[in-house]
């Protein structure tokens, strides 16, 4: 039967940190058996090397002073203590001189041949140890042999600690990274496991759940802000898109309830009703719905346009022409309209959404200014060296605090609720600024308290010459 | 007239229909780009109603290829894309106007009656006459019966309008396009009080009114 893994099991960073675990043990058993064979692999040359340099000398003393004379070495050498031993035999297998009774391996019949050997002592608490020994046994001219080895003791020794020490860290060093991993992992999955948490929360609904940023400045606190930022930006989007929608309900449920009202009545009262009339009536109601929606398209379209297709603007003759169009109709509404437009003013733009944009603030200073009331439209080069297209009045104004939300989509200020209009004007002149990368603000207009008016204004970058 | 509708939309196609005949026209519709190319060129149609969008040939493309094999009924698109650019690149293709759904039937009559009577002369005129009323576009004068009537320079071209179209209705965004060259809708109704001062000049010592207003379409300069 399979068990089931823990959940943690099948995280990713779970997985790393097991792989990071073994890639850490593979290369630390590798460093250590390196570590060994050029270790034990030096001694053992180093070794080699002393006892050749015995060899030669004993090879020396036979050369020069014969079988006496290296007899005598032997014996002198021996009384030495050290990890050395030597013993020399005559040709009848005699033992002469040396360490041991005898030579404790085969003796070559000519030459040398190596040798290894176990040999018995007494160490230092007077306990029988069995140590190793490696030499070399040589069959000299005469007959006689030589035997020159090595106690292996130490060497031995230290190869065995490194062995041990090995076998030791080996398994402690394969605990510590896993629980190293282990405490890794079940941090890094608690990060994102609070990742998870925020993203569960706000797919269930809750959209102010924000990832929690612990100040650490590491990836899992830039994944967080950038995640907070990013739900920020949703939060505001969703709730213009809720405010638009509630708008939109709001300014289509009244004429679609008129509407259906009506028709409900024109129905029961059957022959009485002036079918004609009810009829054009409907029409009219549902063009202004269409209005509304085609206004809601333009507006989409405006936000998401490109300034690709711009060309330059002539904003004073633009101005001057919607100044002609609109001054009949303000003087029959008993506005005095002037315009103050300075010639030549270009920029970079969309004529006809400039030419929306002006013709938008003229109908809402039109709309709202009572009678006797004055506006102006201005188009002029302002202290910034922008192009300003501005229109004050005398009308009621906006206060202050009202002015931001003024230019959201479908906000309809209390003030003018009682207006026709579908609440996108402001809006709308808002985004051809934004895409013609200029900024639109609200502020005091000329008027006297308590109707200050209004002044709207259009700031453009001026057209490169 | 006869006019030809290429409409995918069978609605909006039998809508059309309706508004048209109503007024004395003889429409046939069709409901694709092939077979409306077709037909357009196998029979002399007074007017083609060209929807933007249609299946199996695009309604610019049928456009640019009815011009091209030398095709010159007038033509009026029809489309939901009401951007600029949507209208100027359907006036590239060889249209003559440009309509946006949704449209008034009266728009929609306006302009048809417009573009059929463009059909036939377009030569250029000095002398516009309706009843006693007479423009001289070259003298840039105007004048009712003996009467010499002063007229700004835009007003003059609002009331050449009305007399190239004398008779006939024109709509308060016809004037907009084709006066003062503007493609989008001011909310409120600045062009009544454009056409409310011509009329205080062209009409109020007169007996006879010649500018008249017709209810829920636009005006109609008669004698």
């Amino acid at each position: 039967m399979r068990l089931p893994l823990p959940s943690f099991v099948r995280t990713t960073t779970f997985r790393l940190a097991v792989v990071h675990a073994v890639t850490f043990l593979i290369f630390t058993f590798g460093l250590l058996i390196y570590l060994f064979y050029s270790t034990a692999g030096y001694m053992r040359s180093q070794s080699v090397k002393e006892l050749d340099g015995e060899v030669q000398a004993l090879a020396a003393a036979f050369n020069t002073g014969g079988m006496a004379r290296l007899n005598q070495s032997v014996v002198e050498r021996s009384s030495v203590p050290g990890p050395y031993f030597y013993v020399l035999q005559d040709a009848d297998g005699q033992t002469i001189s040396g360490d041991f009774p005898s030579i404790p391996d085969e003796v070559p019949d000519e030459e040398s041949v190596e040798t290894n050997f176990n040999y018995q002592t007494l160490n230092r608490n007077g306990e029988i140890e069995v140590r190793s020994a490696n030499g070399i046994i040589i069959r000299l001219p005469n007959g006689a042999a030589l035997m020159v080895a090595y106690d292996l003791g130490q060497r031995r020794q230290i190869v065995d600690r490194i062995i041990q020490t090995m076998w030791t860290a080996l398994p402690i060093g394969l605990a510590l990274s896993l629980i190293g991993g282990l405490i890794i992992s079940r941090w890094a999955a608690r990060r994102a496991e609070q990742l998870t948490r925020t993203t569960d929360g706000i797919i269930s609904g809750d959209l102010s759940r924000r990832a929690p940023v612990i100040g650490s400045g590491d990836e899992f606190d830039r994944r967080s802000e950038r995640l907070n930022a990013m739900l920020d930006k949703l939060e505001h989007l969703m709730m213009t898109t809720r405010h638009a929608g509630d708008a939109i309900a709001h300014d289509l449920r009244s004429p679609l309830t008129r509407l259906r009202n009506r028709l409900e009545n024109d129905l029961r009262d059957g022959e009485k009703v002036d079918r004609e009339e009810s009829l054009e009536r409907t029409i009219a109601e549902v063009d202004a719905v269409l209005a509304t929606f085609n206004a809601i398209l333009s507006l989409s379209r405006i936000q998401a346009g490109d300034a690709a297709k711009f060309k330059q603007v002539d904003i004073s003759t633009l101005g001057e022409e919607l100044a002609e169009l609109y001054q009949p109709a303000a003087e029959d509404e008993g506005l005095s309209f002037d315009s103050e437009i300075e010639a030549g003013l270009t920029v970079d733009g969309d004529p006809s959404l400039l030419g929306q944009a002006m013709a938008n603030l003229l109908d809402n200073a039109m709309k709202y200014t009572p009678k006797g009331g004055a506006m102006t439209l201005r188009v002029r080069t302002n202290s910034h060296d922008q192009a300003e297209i501005s229109v004050t009045d005398t009308g009621p104004g906006i206060p202050e605090a009202d002015r931001d939300r003024a230019v959201k989509r479908f906000v309809r200020l209390e003030a003018s609720r009682t207006q026709p209009g579908n609440g996108l004007g402001l809006a709308m002149v808002d985004a051809i600024a934004r895409l013609h990368h200029g900024k639109f603000e609200l502020s005091d207009g000329p008027g006297e308290p308590p109707s200050i008016g209004l002044r709207a204004a259009l700031l453009l970058p001026k057209a490169q010459e | 007239m006869n006019i030809l509708a290429i409409e995918d939309d069978l609605e909006m196609a039998s809508f059309v229909q309706r508004i048209l005949s109503d007024e004395g026209h003889s429409v046939e519709t069709v409901h694709d780009g092939e077979s409306g190319l077709a037909l357009a060129r196998s029979k002399e149609f007074d007017l083609l109603i060209v929807d933007r969008m249609l299946p199996r040939k695009d309604g610019l493309e049928l456009v640019r290829e009815f011009r091209e094999s030398g095709g010159n009924a007038p033509t009026l698109f029809l489309s939901a894309l009401s951007d600029v650019d949507h209208r100027v690149e359907g006036l590239k293709a060889g249209g003559d106007d440009y309509l946006t759904k949704p449209f008034a039937p009266s728009e929609l009559l306006a302009r048809v009656d417009a573009l059929g009577r463009r059909g036939g002369t377009e030569a250029p005129i000095t002398i516009l006459k309706v009843g006693d009323l007479e423009m001289n576009r070259l003298a840039r004068t105007v004048k009712r019966g003996e009467e010499s009537i002063d007229l700004q320079p835009r007003e003059f071209r609002l009331l050449e309008f009305l007399m190239r179209n004398a008779g006939q209705v024109v709509t308060r965004t016809m004037l907009l396009e084709k006066v003062w060259d503007y493609h989008f809708d001011p909310q409120t109704n600045v062009i009544d009080v454009h056409i409310s001062r011509l009329r205080g000049k062209i009409d109020k010592d007169f007996d006879r009114p010649l500018l008249h207003t017709v209810r829920g379409a636009g005006y109609r300069l008669q004698a």
